[in-house]
């Protein structure tokens, strides 16, 4: 006569191995994620050697105009959508803040909020995001087209080094175009709050002038300009990375743009709650 | 370490194993100066790896590959780079970089790993397309391009840095008779005026005997046949015979999942 076990032996196997099999899923997660971290870790500290690599041997890493090409693209070209949106997002903030703060007669506060708001937090953050979309996604698919179509080997093959070639014209030009985009995405939203404050709360645009110099501390501005730095490096770090491990022809590329996209973005948030979170504990 | 070879290429007991297939499982070989040597063997059985693995793209499990008296593997990566610089290759589906156009494409080794300037630049690059008979299509884009015209600037791109050893994967894949002998004259011309060694890797019959002056057989990760063609011709191999013939009886089909499908 078999026993109960012998019967049924699937559910009670597996709800007892449940837990284990759990365990070592997140386990093995987490040492994906670990090793991709590590993966764009080096593949940055390598581009960076390449290049300096070139540097040393006297010669320039890549042409100017290579560099322009990009500057152009993701700063230039990203200036409307980013002026436009932190607009609107200037706009709505001290609309929603100051009605909030009119009913204790403190409306003269927005301008000050809206502009710490933005140069310290909201333009780098918008911007990065904007820019993930923007350029990151148009870069990683660039590269990994370039990839599936073995034309990264081939220049491999050549003896030019991909990383210093393809890799480092762009993350320099969204290093150095970062900090200037949210610089025009911080002016926008103080633009769209002086006309809120003038039209609503009835703040002189020369009284709203010197609301704002007077709150805003020249420690907020470089901390955001120094955040935008970063945010440019990793976001081109992340899209050129997904772009050149690129596997399995088209769909891989659709892949990794959607993964290059949804990485930046939330390295981007990441690394700004970090940045705060250590800047306000070590430097109060 | 063993000592370094005369020769312009040598693998040693070369093995290239992945999780779930071994690929290469100890291919020795030998290129002298001015061969012309042609790999053949199945779709899928390692040939192409073979000319990834000389140009260190890809790194051998074990063994050793020396390109003259350097050994790809240990090479660090600015070395490797100058290495690269002697060797041409040519793709199967000649890899142009599609954003930029044919004059372009060849400029870009001289551009990126010479200190020449613009007009000499010009000079060579006209000159290479001259060799390949690509003069007229100097602007074009490489998606305007046919098939052939695109091997072909591919050929000048591989030229252009005079290298001593141009490797060809697939030359004559994906275009039609007429245009493959085109091709195959031209390597053969250019080999011979241009003082280069060649590595050709091709399972097409008419081609490598067209070209070859040495003919290798890659069947399961092992090279079984290494003779001149005529020689080569008359192997008693059962594997060889079978690939020559085109036969569907034989030992290459044994087991494998197309042998299912012929029956």
């Amino acid at each position: 006569m078999p026993t109960r076990d012998q019967i049924h032996p699937g559910p009670n196997e597996s709800l007892v191995n449940a837990p284990v099999e759990v365990v070592a899923d997140v386990g093995q997660k987490s040492r994906a994620v670990l090793q991709e971290v590590g993966s764009m870790f080096w593949f940055t500290i390598n581009t960076v050697s390449e290049t300096l690599d070139r540097i040393r041997r006297g010669r320039v890493p890549f042409r100017a105009a290579s560099f322009f090409r990009y500057t152009e693209r993701a700063g230039v070209g990203s200036v409307p959508l980013v002026a436009m949106v932190s607009f609107f997002l200037g706009l709505t903030m001290a609309l929603l803040t100051g009605y909030q703060l009119q009913r204790f007669g403190t409306e003269r506060l927005v301008p000050g909020l809206v502009a710490i708001a933005f140069t310290r937090e909201l333009g780098p953050l918008l911007t990065g995001i904007m820019l993930a979309a923007r350029i990151g996604a148009s870069f990683t698919a660039e590269l990994g087209t370039m990839q599936v179509s073995e034309e990264v080997e081939a220049i491999e093959a050549m003896g030019i080094g991909p990383l210093r070639f393809l890799v480092a014209p762009r993350m320099l030009a969204l290093f150095a175009l970062m900090p200037c985009l949210s610089v025009i995405s911080s002016a926008a939203a103080i633009v769209a709050t002086a006309l809120i404050s003038r039209a609503y709360f009835n703040i002189a645009f020369v009284y709203f002038q010197d609301l704002v110099l007077h709150s805003l501390l020249m420690r907020d501005i470089i901390t955001g300009i120094l955040k935008s730095f970063m945010f440019g490096l990793l976001i081109g770090a992340i899209a050129c990375y997904r772009g050149l491990t690129v596997k399995g022809g088209a769909a891989g590329v659709g892949t990794s743009t959607t993964s290059s996209v949804v990485t930046a973005i939330t390295v981007v948030i990441g690394f700004d709650t970090l940045f705060n979170i250590v800047y306000i504990v070590f430097f109060p | 370490m063993s000592e370094p070879p005369n020769h312009v290429v040598e693998l040693r007991e070369v093995q290239l194993a992945f999780p779930q297939k071994t690929v290469l499982d100890g291919v020795s070989l030998k290129v002298e100066p001015l061969d012309r040597l042609v790999i053949m063997g199945q779709s899928g059985s390692g040939k192409s790896t073979i000319l990834r693995l000389i140009l260190g793209i890809l790194q051998p499990t074990s063994g050793e590959i020396f390109f003259k008296q350097f050994e790809i593997t240990r090479l660090k990566r600015r070395k490797l780079q100058q290495v690269r610089m002697q060797i041409g290759m040519v793709y199967q589906y000649s890899a142009l970089l599609s954003s930029r156009n044919v004059h372009d494409n060849i400029a870009l080794p001289l551009e990126e790993l010479t200190k020449k300037g613009t007009a000499e630049i010009d000079r060579i690059v006209d000159e290479k397309l001259e060799l390949v008979g690509m003069s007229d299509s100097k602007n074009q884009m490489p998606s305007e391009l046919s098939g052939g015209m695109r091997k072909r600037v591919s050929l000048a791109r591989a030229l252009v840095m005079d290298p001593e050893l141009i490797l060809f994967d697939e030359p004559s894949a994906g275009l039609d008779p007429v245009i493959s002998s085109v091709i195959d004259e031209l390597i053969i011309s250019l080999s011979e005026r241009s003082q280069v060694t060649s590595v050709i890797v091709t399972h097409e019959m008419e081609s490598a005997f067209r070209v070859g002056t040495r003919m290798a057989m890659l069947y399961q990760g092992k090279i079984i046949e290494d003779a001149p063609p005529e020689e080569f011709k008359k192997s008693n191999d059962p594997v060889v015979r079978q690939f020559l013939s085109g036969s569907t009886e034989g030992p290459i089909l044994e087991g494998s999942k197309d042998a299912v499908a012929t029956k």
